[in-house]
């Protein structure tokens, strides 16, 4: 049995307390009745996959779903001293597993639908929990890989995605607060924090947002952070999401809090900035030259990614005075022959590459890698020797498709993509004034975005210059020192080496 | 829903809009370089070339000329000429004729200061004899004439055989007080183009001209600079016999200026220059690796370029033009009033100057 399915139980303890204080109160509603055998079957009518078990010799009936149960405790430790055991054995066997009585049929049938075995014995009705559903074993992160580090990846199962945090966090100030979210669903949603390390204003205002949401179902934690937004109509992630269980103990002790929702391998992470969308567990398990060189490469990337094929369509549009004197006659031999002016002639070959995009994400892997060699070709060849494009967008495009791929984060990734055509609608417009415009706009859009409720561009805005050597690059151990400043914690010192 | 109907429509004006734009890189026709002619009547004759790289056509560039008032009255009859919208955004060179220089580049270069589009770094020539029949004509082992005037020039500016002159440098030399501009002259030399001196300017004017041969120690007393080469014949006129000749290069030159105000007499300047080299050639008696000797070689450099500096020094001073820019030193040994008050032009030739210049020789190779 894992830590967290002790932690479990003994939530379910806590919960189950609380109707016996107020079963005086003589509802009508059959859900507040004692339990009875009848009214159970009656809530599971029509549910198949239910396993209804008698054994009248005993006076004893389960109910439970065989497929959300361990089978193997179940019959161990229910089963076969039923079949077998005298009446006083199967009393003991009731004692000794500690099942909970439970007075009220709601929790009772709550129980049952968590993987509960709800056994009826004479008026009595208890629950064991043997809990155990279908789950898929740890494997890597397919869209978070690193080349030196950890390679695990939490799975859609939140008992083993807690456990992997656990066994990185050792201690008791490692807290994790249950919620439950979905009136149909009611998919476990965890909190988890560092006690004395996080500043409890993020815990509090985190759950509360949970607490709001009021939703048949949630799926995912990139579902469930869209309701938790500061803006909702942004298009920048407000949450770090990640499905690596070193970057979320690395959030963890940053002082961040940390949500999980059962059924999705990603966890999420809160205060976050928009530049930690640019930094991954590799930097840190590189030599910090390295891994500075590679973060700054990546804000390189973003430059590139958002403004490269802009400026090709502004410069053969309107600005044929920047051009090098070497370049401008390639460059207008090349786009002699295309019929589009340079603004579609770009929205072609993006369209297109998103097009591949897409596709490849979309198929199998041996399917993909086809359509990657397919699109190659079309791309890179065809569309030229055809007179469509002109080689040198090419180049931009292709470039700025690859700087956007170099962002850790897919789904900023993905943000950053789609506001590049924004960019190169306005560079076909009004040249570089309109690049300068959309670039402003953007940053004071930036500028606006808080992320429960800090600002979303710390550490620049507010100025926090000491925090930058974890930001722009990724200075020495010796040199980082403290906590983010983005996180408020109330023990700023993390790292106490001399040396 | 009329929100969402105002959105879909500045969407699609947005997605629209910019089909209708004309300035786009295939269809206009960048002037690359341009010539200006005197011609009779006081009107000028302007040539342009425009690069080419259509690969439908084999034509490397296209070239226009004109005869108008203005170099704009001119723009307009060009653009009736071509299917081409014509810039000037990435002009490179314009070439003005000796003989329309002597008139004034006035007109001119205001016309072109006033189109921003005109990059201050386009480059300034002056050309000796008719420019528009220089940059028409093909140079069979060049590249096109109007790059290869561009490039000779850049190269020829990075050696300082002739000043480094551009429309920026031109204009700052004309504004500022106490130094004129100045312009490299090139001229047609059959299968090629070569630099044919330094031409020298009073404020617009075109008033004469530094030989090529001078050309250098003109840059020298111009200005410090490293890079460059030259050669020397050391003989005295009076042993025509012996052989004596040196050639040095990788000169390191640095100049001072040191003035000085007597009362009652003219101002006096000094210009003192450092000049180093490594020797790479060397024809005489003279053994280079003994001190002494070496030494006296050096002593006789110095003596030749500072006859020679001294020579040019007192060409300038008879046509009335500072094109070292001696006056901006006298400038800043005295007060602003006193400045003012004193006509530079006119006490400029009245000025005694002293070139001293000063060789010497950074190394001389492993031949003993």
């Amino acid at each position: 049995m894992t830590l967290s399915q002790v932690l479990r139980q003994m939530m379910i303890k806590e919960s189950g307390s609380n109707p016996n204080n107020d079963s005086s109160a003589n509802l009508p509603d059959q859900d507040n009745q004692p339990p009875t055998l009848a009214h159970t079957l009656e809530e599971f009518k029509d549910c198949s996959d239910v396993t209804h078990e008698s054994f009248p010799e005993h006076q004893v009936e389960l109910i439970y779903f065989d497929q959300l149960v361990d089978k193997e405790k179940l019959s161990r430790h229910i089963l076969s001293p039923l079949l077998t055991g005298t009446e006083q054995e199967v009393s003991k066997m009731l004692l000794h597993l500690q099942p909970f009585h439970t007075n009220s049929s709601k929790d009772l049938i709550l129980n049952i639908l968590a993987g509960g075995v709800g056994v009826f014995h004479g008026p009595n009705a208890f629950v064991f929990n043997v809990y155990s559903p279908e789950n898929r074993s740890i494997s890597q992160s397919e869209t978070e890989t690193v080349i030196t580090g950890p390679h695990d990846a939490f799975t859609e199962q939140i008992n083993t995605s807690l456990a992997m945090i656990r066994a990185r966090l050792r201690s008791s100030h490692l807290k994790v607060i249950k919620l439950s979210v979905g009136e149909v669903s009611k998919t476990e949603v965890y909190l988890l924090y560092i006690k004395d390390i996080v500043n409890m204003r993020f815990v509090d205002e985190a759950k509360k947002r949970i607490e709001k949401i009021e939703v048949d179902a949630i799926l995912d934690t990139n579902m469930i952070i869209q309701y938790m937004d500061d803006n909702k109509y942004s298009i920048f992630p407000q949450f770090l999401t990640s499905e690596r269980p070193d970057a979320i103990v690395s959030k963890l002790v940053a002082g961040r809090v940390v949500g999980m929702v059962d059924g999705s391998p990603s966890a999420f992470t809160a205060p976050t900035s928009f530049f930690e969308f640019f930094s991954s567990s590799d930097d840190y398990y590189q030599r910090w030259i390295l891994g500075s060189a590679i973060r700054l490469l990546r804000f390189i990337a973003f430059i590139i990614t958002i403004s490269f094929t802009a400026m090709y369509v502004s410069v053969t549009t309107f600005h044929y005075e920047m051009i090098p004197e070497n370049l401008i006659l390639t460059l207008t031999e090349s786009r002699s022959r295309v019929p589009f002016p340079p603004l579609y002639e770009a929205l072609l070959m993006e369209v297109t590459i998103e097009l591949l995009r897409e596709a490849g994400a979309r198929l199998p892997t041996k399917i993909g890698q086809t359509i990657g060699i397919v699109g190659g070709i079309v791309i890179g060849q065809a569309a030229v020797q055809a007179g469509l494009t002109s080689n040198i967008l090419i180049i931009a495009v292709a470039s700025s498709a690859i700087a956007s791929f170099v962002i850790p984060s897919y789904v900023m990734s993905a943000s950053i993509r789609l506001i590049r055509f924004g960019l190169i609608l306005l560079a076909g417009l009004f040249g570089n004034l309109g690049i300068l415009f959309g670039i402003t706009a953007i940053v004071i859009h930036l500028s606006s975005l808080t992320s429960l409720g800090s600002s979303y561009l710390n550490p620049v805005a507010p100025f926090e210059p000491k925090d930058w050597k974890d930001i722009f690059i990724r200075a020495p151990f010796s040199s980082l020192r403290a906590r983010p400043t983005q996180s408020d914690s109330p023990n700023k010192v993390r790292n106490k080496t001399r040396r | 829903m009329n929100r969402m109907l105002l959105f879909l429509l500045t969407l699609v004006t947005l997605i629209v809009l910019p089909g209708c734009d004309y300035r786009i890189l295939e269809r206009i026709g960048f002037t690359y370089a341009g010539s200006y002619d005197l011609v009779e009547d006081n009107q000028i004759e302007v040539g342009i070339s425009i690069p080419r790289a259509d690969p439908t056509i084999k034509l490397v560039r296209e070239l226009h000329s004109a005869i108008g008032k203005s170099s704009k009255d001119v723009r307009l009859k060009f653009a009736q000429q071509t299917d081409l919208l014509l810039v000037n955004g990435q002009i490179r060179v314009l070439l003005y004729s000796e003989a329309l220089a002597r008139k004034s580049l006035s007109d001119q270069i205001k016309g072109i200061v006033r189109d921003t589009s005109i990059s201050p770094l386009v480059k300034i020539a002056i050309v000796n004899g008719n420019a528009k029949e220089l940059l028409f004509k093909n140079y069979k082992q060049h590249l096109s004439t109007d790059k290869y005037i561009n490039r000779l020039l850049e190269k020829e500016s990075t050696n300082h055989q002739i000043p480094r002159t551009t429309l920026y440098e031109f204009e700052r030399d004309y504004y500022d007080d106490g130094v004129d501009p100045v312009a490299p002259v090139i001229k047609d030399d059959g299968e090629n183009i070569t630099t044919d001196g330094i031409a020298l300017f009073r404020d617009y004017d075109f008033v004469g001209k530094i030989n090529s041969k001078d050309a250098l120690v003109f840059c020298i007393l111009r200005g410090n600079f490293k890079k460059g080469s030259m050669s020397l014949d050391l003989n005295s006129k009076n042993d025509d016999n012996a052989q004596n000749y040196i050639m040095f290069t990788s000169m390191i030159s640095s100049k001072k200026v040191y003035v000085e105000h007597k009362a009652n007499e003219p101002i006096h300047v000094v210009i003192k220059a450092m000049i180093k080299g490594s020797i790479h050639e060397y024809i005489g008696d003279l053994k280079l690796s003994d001190d002494a000797q070496r030494h006296q070689i050096e002593n006789k450099v110095s003596q030749l370029l500072s006859e020679r500096a001294n020579r040019i020094m007192k060409q300038l001073q008879e046509k009335k033009v500072d094109s070292l820019g001696i006056g901006m030193h006298v400038r800043n040994s005295m007060s602003y009033k006193d400045w003012k008050g004193m006509n530079w032009r006119e006490v400029y030739p009245e000025v005694k100057v002293d070139c001293q210049l000063h060789f010497k020789a950074k190394d001389y190779g492993k031949a003993r």
